[in-house]
């Protein structure tokens, strides 16, 4: 119940703010206090704690009453110190497919002290703990379900602890505008790639591809296991990446029209599979959506980029 | 570092914070496990077992149907044990089967918290038994044991160490204590009680009974427990003089001697009284309604009493609590030479004739023989001392006729048997007379001059009128016993038990010292502590300054002030010591070195680097190369290089102190 009055008191006196830039430093000002149920429930406990002590003459009663309600006045200090000056980044928000789990990263940091049991949580949502070091990074991973492609809106958070005992809840809110990509959710059943080539790609021009070698390059992050030269690896020549050139018969497009499907959704949902599929074969792929048209290429970059554009289609709205 | 926890439910219950909490709760019920019958323990330690097997193999609880059953079972077995379910005792007991049966059930985070404060509770229902300094602080620590497993269960995502729970909870409670102490002297104290205190709330209290039948007092001698103590104002008076009064028992139906309720004394009755002795008493919770004061008191009476006709002083309320009064009182005296006929023929009582006919009818020959009160005084006395020996294990007596067999048969006995025969004596004798109870004597500690008086020091004696002269007293066990009217129970009875023994040859040594000195710290904790009541406060706020008429305004003005202002320090030092630290750590360390250096003429020049300063002192000074090295490298990296850690920017400055420049 208070929770509920907590949180109605809350919306209304913090109302919709806009994103912040980071760093976030949880100045004195912005830091919020009040008892918890276990705090009310600690002073009923001390009331009848007092009777007992008045009723029976108890000197030592009233000690033990009085140590109690004193430590429980100390904890609200401690509680709410635990919280100050804590600084506060956007961690990393990976992008993720539909139906699987989006994760919102922030990052903590203490000037001074080791705070313990600092949560962050969306509203509504299960908190997440960490202990914050000093001279560490403390990174909390805030999980929420991505149900439909586009963006995952993070919304106002909420950072709160109630270390050292529990008696009081002390937070604050702050909101850095985090969002997820959501990439549609990938179509299995769509089948392989259609290789054949839509484009007027000019002729006796090398493309990147995987039909033809042309040379041995150093290896880059993100190149395909099946594309090292494990023979000049094995020589001792270190780490080298075969580098093909492809035809430009071999160079595949994607379009909007090809994949047939019923509706836009499923449509998206089967172009995310091929670029996924391209991509794990190596090969080299353009997209083409009503409205875009991403030239073909290959890599990481490439992929993020078509995804994206999958993803954002049509502008859908935030969840 | 740290990613996603669990949910709160489900870390709450981690085996190491339900072991802290099963811990604290047996260390809390500890103290109560010897007065509770045996299987109360043998139940309580099977159940924590049994809570503490589910928590390791992850066993399932019983079903509710079951501890339904079991705290019903238990609730019984408590009645049956001591026939009811309240009163304190009982209560207790109850208390603690049912903590038992929510250590057993306890599932979710809310359970655990309500266990928590049950334990609060149960350090609370130690002190109904005893307010003593070592169980305090045996309590303090169950108290600092609870708060340490709350913070324990507020690590949640995490698995704190010992010292991660036992440090923040001790903070905290020394952090507290400052404001205990404020709203400890200042809040308003309320006389209780509140509601009725259960019959048995001050069971187990010792002390003298209002009747007296030959047995009770030797009873009481063998409790070493305090009966009350006395800080004089000048000399303590001579022992054999230090006779504490306490019930007049006037009433005898032939074997039991009792208190009447006897008339409001009027007027000041003696005649003369000079010398008077001042001194305040502290007394021990009795339950009952008397005061105790050297013979004769005088006109300042405790707050709250009154004195009888026969100079009993009666407190109003029964003494439940200990408290503190002051006193004057007249050794040297004649009082009450005008005696009522009412009062003399019931100081003339025999109770029942039949039932002590040797007795009576030696006291009668007495009367015809020697007619003078003196001589039949002085008679009774030598036969005691004659033939009379002084025992604490006196054989048992006829209860029909208690007196002729003692006078008759045994002829060893107590102060009781002797001060009720000779009474009794002096009644057929036709003197009146009638029996005080009391103490005799008290022990001094020498460090602080005060008078320790126990229960050992119960002692019974008679006071007889006579004609002329008003009463006086006779204390027929010294007539056997000299040594216990002039140098107390010790020297008549010489050392009792191991303890005792172990004093007596060590008599001035450590050990006696040591038991003054913890008699002494007892008897601050008494006042300052545990007899701290509406009175006491009262007269430590008026020593403060803050006049006589103290209400409740007054006092929520200070409270609020003295919480404000402590509460102020606190928050200040805690604040202080979270600012972001100005300045570079490592800078004012390396300052601090150049210092040193300068003082021996090695001063920094200010186009020096501190590299080729470095050089400079290794060159000058070989000797100090290696330390001066030392700090200038972990300075130069931690400045201009990577940067340091906390424990590298200790080490530069433990470094830096250690380092010796001569």
């Amino acid at each position: 119940m208070f929770a509920n009055i907590r949180q109605s008191v809350a919306d209304w006196i913090f109302r919709a703010a806009v994103p912040e830039a980071p760093p976030v430093t949880l100045v004195q000002r912005r830091i919020f206090i009040l008892p918890t149920r276990q705090g009310y429930f600690f002073a009923f406990t001390l009331l009848l704690l007092l009777m007992a002590s008045i009723n029976y003459t108890l000197s030592l009663g009233f000690l033990l009453t009085f140590l109690l309600a004193a430590m429980g006045g100390v904890a609200m200090l401690h509680t709410w110190r635990n919280l100050a000056h804590l600084k506060l980044r956007p961690g990393h928000c990976p992008p993720v497919f539909a139906g699987e789990t989006a994760h919102f990263g922030v990052t903590i940091e203490t000037p001074s002290r080791t705070r313990f049991a600092v949560a962050i949580r969306r509203r509504d949502a299960e908190p997440s703990y960490a202990d914050v070091e000093l001279g560490n990074v403390a990174v909390v991973s805030l999980p929420s379900a991505a149900v439909r492609r586009g963006r995952v809106a993070c919304g106002r958070l909420e950072i709160f602890t109630r270390y050292p005992v529990g008696l009081f809840h002390a937070w604050s809110y702050f909101d850095f505008g985090l969002q997820v990509i959501v990439y549609p959710q990938p179509d299995a059943s769509a089948g392989a790639p259609p290789t054949q080539s839509h484009g007027e790609a000019e002729e006796g021009i090398p493309v990147p591809g995987d039909d033809e070698f042309n040379q041995l390059r150093p290896y880059h992050a993100g190149d395909p296991p099946r594309q090292i030269a494990w023979k000049a690896l094995a020589r001792g020549q270190g780490l080298l990446t075969k580098e093909f050139n492809a035809t430009a018969s071999s160079e595949m497009w994607f379009d909007w029209n090809d994949a047939r499907a019923l509706d836009p959704e499923s449509r998206l949902s089967v172009l995310c599979h091929w670029v996924l599929e391209a991509e794990r074969m190596g090969q080299s792929y353009g997209l083409r959506l009503p409205g875009t048209s991403i030239e073909p290429g290959r890599g990481d970059a490439h992929r993020t980029r078509c995804l994206n554009a999958l993803a954002l289609h049509g502008d859908p709205k935030p969840q | 570092m740290s990613a996603l926890a669990p949910p709160a439910a489900l870390r709450a219950l981690d085996i190491r914070n339900v072991f802290w909490l099963l811990a604290a709760m047996a260390f809390v019920i500890a103290p109560h496990l010897l007065r509770v019958p045996a299987w109360v323990g043998i139940f309580f330690a099977a159940i924590i077992a049994w809570r503490g097997w589910i928590s390791i193999s992850a066993q399932r609880f019983p079903p509710r149907w079951f501890t339904t059953v079991l705290t019903f079972g238990a609730s019984v077995a408590v009645f049956f044990a001591y026939g009811r379910i309240v009163g304190r005792d009982a209560g207790v007991t109850l208390l603690i089967v049912m903590a038992a049966m929510k250590l057993l059930e306890m599932r979710t985070q809310r359970e655990v918290i309500l266990c928590i404060y049950l334990g609060f509770f149960l350090v609370m229902t130690n002190f109904l038994f005893s307010q003593s300094i070592p169980l305090g602080i045996y309590l303090l620590a169950c108290v600092w044991l609870f708060v340490a497993t709350l913070v324990g269960f507020q690590r949640i995502g995490a698995t704190p160490t010992v010292r991660e729970r036992l440090v923040p909870a001790g903070l905290l409670l020394l952090q507290a204590l400052p404001l205990m102490a404020a709203f400890f002297l200042l809040f308003p104290r309320v006389q209780g009680p509140l509601w009725a205190l259960p019959q048995d709330a001050r069971a187990g209290m010792t002390g003298l009974s209002e009747t007296m039948t030959p047995g009770n007092i030797s009873k009481l001698i063998q409790s070493d427990s305090l009966a009350f103590r006395v800080q004089f104002e000048d000399k303590i008076p001579a022992y054999g003089t230090l006779y504490w009064r306490g019930p007049v028992l006037w009433g005898f139906d032939g074997s039991t001697w009792r208190a009447n309720e006897s008339a409001p004394l009027r007027n000041a009755p003696y005649e003369k009284a000079e010398r008077p002795v001042r001194y305040a008493v502290t007394v021990e919770p009795t339950g009952k309604h008397w005061l105790f004061a050297l013979d004769i008191p005088g006109s300042t009476l405790p707050p709250g009493s009154t004195i009888r006709h026969d100079l009993q002083i009666r407190s109003t309320r029964p003494v439940d609590t200990r408290i503190r009064y002051e006193m004057v009182s007249y050794l040297d005296y004649a009082y009450d030479e005008k005696f009522p006929q009412m009062w003399r023929n019931y100081a003339l009582s025999l109770g029942d004739e039949s039932r002590n006919p040797q007795t009576i009818a030696l006291g009668q020959q007495w009367r015809a023989d020697l007619r003078e009160p003196a001589a039949i005084v002085n008679r009774a006395l030598t036969m005691f001392n004659r033939e009379f020996t002084y025992t604490l294990e006196p054989p048992l007596l006829d209860e029909r006729s208690p007196y002729d067999d003692f006078l008759f048969q045994t002829k060893r006995g107590f102060c009781e048997h002797y001060a009720g025969s000779f009474a009794l004596l002096m009644r057929a004798a036709g003197i009146p007379a009638r029996i005080v109870t009391g103490y005799l004597g008290g022990d001094v500690n020498p460090l602080n001059q005060e008078l320790i008086v126990r229960q050992a020091d119960a002692h019974a004696w008679v006071e007889l009128w006579l004609e002329g002269r008003g009463w006086i007293r006779v204390d027929p066990t010294g007539a056997v016993s000299p040594l216990r009217v002039e140098g107390g129970m010790d020297a008549a009875l010489g050392p009792i038990g191991a303890m005792s023994s172990l004093i007596a040859a060590d008599k001035l040594g450590v050990l006696s010292r040591m038991r003054y000195a913890w008699q002494v710290v007892n008897s601050e904790w008494d006042q300052w502590v545990v007899g701290y009541n509406v009175d006491r406060q009262r007269q430590f706020l008026q020593q403060l300054g803050m006049g006589v008429n103290i209400d409740w305004q007054k006092l929520a003005l200070w409270l609020g002030g003295s919480t404000f202002v402590i509460g102020g320090l606190i928050a200040l030092g805690l604040l202080l010591r979270d600012l972001p630290r100005r300045g570079d750590p490592s800078l004012a360390a390396w300052k601090r070195f150049c210092a040193k250096l300068a003082r021996i003429g090695l001063a920094r020049a200010p186009h020096e680097g501190p590299v080729d300063f470095t050089e400079r002192v290794a060159g000058t000074r070989p000797e100090l190369e290696r330390a001066a090295r030392e700090i200038t490298e972990r300075y130069v990296e931690a400045r201009y290089g990577r940067g340091a850690s906390p424990a590298q920017l200790r080490e530069l400055s433990r470094l830096v102190r250690a380092f010796r420049a001569a």
